[in-house]
């Protein structure tokens, strides 16, 4: 084991006193409501005057609780499926970005464009996108002859539209991750690799994607958390339905706190969430210890 | 890309950290001065509002402290959007604003939790004369009055004159009495549909969001309730609910209306009128700008059908005063100077909504824009009865309110029938009101 230089104390103090101002914050804007949330969450309150304590009331409520299955369901099938394709499609954008391929300034520019657009105004694209009386893309699937698609009356179309529509906000930041890695790895890797006889498809498989093994493991990590608390393009594109068919966590918890002013039951909602991010990020960061693979 | 243990768990606590938040409400900043902390004589005032809305409420406000010197109005608009996340975070942290604009949908809830300045002895005699017995029904709370009813609004149908006539729909009702039975209206979707464009429906219903409560309309017209007398024991479960959501559902069997018009759906049924999706549209008065500066056919208006009777939804706004307001005696004073005659004449006839006292119902209101539109839906609003607007009052509405979209959309798009429906929601609001 490597000896860990002793530092100097006054450079210590230096560190201490440039994390503080961030540590505050965090303490004051998340731990601090973070405890709050626990506490309400122990309440049955409409929010109004002091909550009465039940306890782990709402908490067993919430295991008998068929809407909050069905949406703790949907939440994972969408953070599986837009995890997978986002990252996919963001490795091969990447890859295919990092040749020499003439303006590819120009597409890494337009991919990471979605970036920069809020949330709310995405959906509202997506609105225009696959309106089904007037969108844009039943016009399209009619004009070439192909039958029109209920994107918003039907439950599975439905579905498939919030997953669209996050797939193309997302890929562009996957795309911008993956192509630092990519950077990052050295030329004379993949040439040692050709003179050992490797083709294109073996050095991807096996130099190329070993050594974004650090990329990925950050990816998956912020995609599954990104999935997870998705709310502003379901509120805006579907509104959790039809038939609650695009109810996820966050908008479940929304509609119960904010609608419903069941804001105990919805906190515990809320910290059900935050307990299965820290969980997956945590078992993640166990599980890929060995990933840290640099060059 | 290397990426530092730390700085990976940095990363990760702040991406996860918003996840808390739908938990922990909205901190607002409207600054309100509740609790007599402002100058003395100065109360807050926080409302949303179309242009000409705020427009009237500014005027009303100045003619206010005109009338009484020393007394101020801070007025604070906000979107609607974070009007009642801003005013319940406002609340709750005890600082909230001296009035506020409520829906009466919403009334009971702020009511019911005891946030509201009881009136009974701030308001001076005889104010409730001055209000038609349907509007003060829905501004009560356990028999006292927390707010004065401001303005109401209630659908009629708003109908594509191109459309209807290309179809051969030349004779719409003139006049409440004559406005369409169920059945008429039924026939006439029929028309509608042999005689549209492929894509083109007869009409959407505006029940999406919160506007659920316009369903109701249908189930006052079937002469039902949803909720007794006591605002606690539901109705529901009745030959006339079962009739509601019957016909309410054959508008999707039918195709009378486009999928998307179910009551969870993202799309408002005015944006299918205006888009021409539809020939007819059921709406409130306050579309009436809108749909004058934007539809870009010609257009009219017609009278909502009658079922077993007449009757609509009591849409629109209250003012209500906080419970914590610091000066209760001019808080009661500016929710009565508003709601005056001319005050109230003022504000309706330049927002298209309807007033709430009978004195402005006997012909002499005329809105400003397309004013002979005007009859029609004060003839409408004549249909909604004071025990249907008692019902909305109920402090248990936002729990009543996703029972009814839920269990609606399900009716409408899935294949729950008219019985099971109205079982389930008799179930939903016995559980929302504790009975």
């Amino acid at each position: 084991m490597r000896e860990v230089p002793r530092r100097p104390r006054g450079e210590s103090l230096a560190a201490y006193g440039f994390i503080a101002p961030n540590y505050a914050l965090l303490g004051v804007f998340v731990l601090v409501p973070l405890v709050g949330a626990f506490v309400v969450s122990l309440q049955r309150t409409d929010g109004f005057g002091d909550g009465e304590f039940v306890g782990a009331a709402n908490y067993a409520r919430l295991v008998t609780d068929p809407v909050f299955w069905r949406a703790l369901a949907t939440t994972a099938g969408f953070t599986v499926v837009v995890t997978a394709a986002s990252m996919a499609l963001g490795l091969a954008t990447a890859v295919l970005l990092n040749s020499v391929l003439p303006a590819r300034g120009l597409f890494r520019s337009v991919l990471i464009l979605p970036m920069a657009v809020s949330g709310v105004a995405t959906a509202l694209i997506g609105v225009l996108v696959f309106d089904q009386n007037n969108g844009i893309l039943d016009k399209l699937l009619g004009a070439v002859g192909l039958p029109e698609v209920n994107w918003q009356s039907e439950p599975v179309p439905a579905f498939a539209t919030i997953v669209l529509v996050t797939i193309w906000w997302r890929t562009g930041f996957n795309m911008l991750i993956y192509l630092a890695g990519l950077q990052g790895i050295g030329p004379d890797l993949h040439e040692a690799a050709r003179l050992d006889g490797a083709n294109s498809w073996q050095r991807f498989r096996n130099v190329t994607v070993p050594l974004l093994g650090p990329s990925s493991y950050f990816l998956v990590v912020l995609n599954v958390i990104y999935s997870f608390q998705v709310f502003d393009i379901v509120f805006v594109l579907t509104g959790g339905g039809p038939q609650g068919a695009t109810n996820v966590l966050v908008t479940y918890a929304y509609d119960t706190g904010f609608v419903t002013r069941d804001q105990g039951y919805a906190a515990a909602i809320g910290m059900v969430l935050l307990l299965l991010a820290v969980v997956f990020a945590v078992v993640q960061w166990r599980a890929s210890r060995t990933r840290d693979l640099v060059e | 890309m290397q990426l530092s243990r730390r700085a990976f768990l940095a990363a990760t606590g702040a991406v996860a950290a918003p996840l808390l938040l739908p938990g922990c409400g909205f901190v607002g900043g409207s600054g309100g001065s509740g609790g007599g902390t402002g100058a003395e004589g100065t109360l807050t005032f926080t409302t949303w509002g179309t242009d000409a809305e705020l427009a009237g409420f500014r005027s009303a406000i100045e003619a206010f402290q005109q009338a009484n010197e020393g007394a101020t109005v801070e007025l604070n608009a906000v979107p609607y959007e974070q009007m009642f996340t801003n005013i319940d975070a406002q609340l709750q942290a005890g600082n909230p604003p001296d009035i506020f604009r409520v829906p009466y949908y919403t009334f009971g809830a702020y009511a019911g939790a005891g946030q509201l300045l009881d009136l009974s002895s701030h308001l001076s005699d005889g104010v409730q004369d001055q209000f038609t017995e349907t509007a003060w029904a829905a501004v009560q709370n356990g028999g006292s009055p927390f707010g004065l009813p401001h303005h109401t609004d209630t659908s009629a149908i708003l109908y594509n004159k191109t459309l209807l006539d290309a179809a051969g729909v030349t004779d719409v009702p003139t006049s409440v009495d004559d406005a369409w039975s169920w059945d008429e209206l039924g026939l006439v979707a029929d028309r509608l549909k042999a005689g549209l464009p492929s894509g083109t429906y007869p009409f959407a219903y505006n029940w999406q969001g919160n506007g659920v409560t316009r369903w109701l309309s249908l189930l006052f017209q079937a002469d039902g309730a949803f909720l007794d007398t006591d605002q606690r024991t539901p109705l529901i479960d009745s030959d006339a609910g079962r009739s509601a959501v019957e016909f309410s559902s054959s508008f999707f069997r039918n195709g009378w209306v486009p999928d998307t018009d179910t009551t969870t759906s993202s799309t408002y049924a005015a944006d299918t009128w205006f888009s021409g999706t539809v020939a007819m549209v059921w709406s409130g008065a306050f579309q009436i700008p809108d749909a004058d500066s934007t539809a870009d056919f010609e257009w009219g208006v017609t009278y909502a059908p009658v079922g077993v009777r007449g009757g609509g939804d009591f849409g629109g706004n209250a003012l209500v005063a906080t419970q914590a307001t610091g000066q209760p005696e001019l808080a009661a004073s500016f929710l009565e100077f508003v709601t005056a005659r001319e005050q109230m004449q003022g504000f309706c006839q330049a927002a298209s909504l309807l007033p709430t006292r009978p004195d402005l119902l006997d012909g002499s209101l005329s809105f400003d824009v397309r004013p002979e539109t005007t009859d029609v839906f004060v003839g409408q609003a004549g249909q909604v009865q004071p025990q249907d607007a008692a019902q909305v009052a109920s402090p248990s509405m936002s729990g009543i309110i996703p029972v009814l979209k839920t269990q609606l959309d399900a009716a409408f798009l899935g294949s729950q029938d008219a019985a099971a429906t109205v079982t389930a929601m008799a179930q939903g609001i016995a559980d929302a009101t504790g009975a």
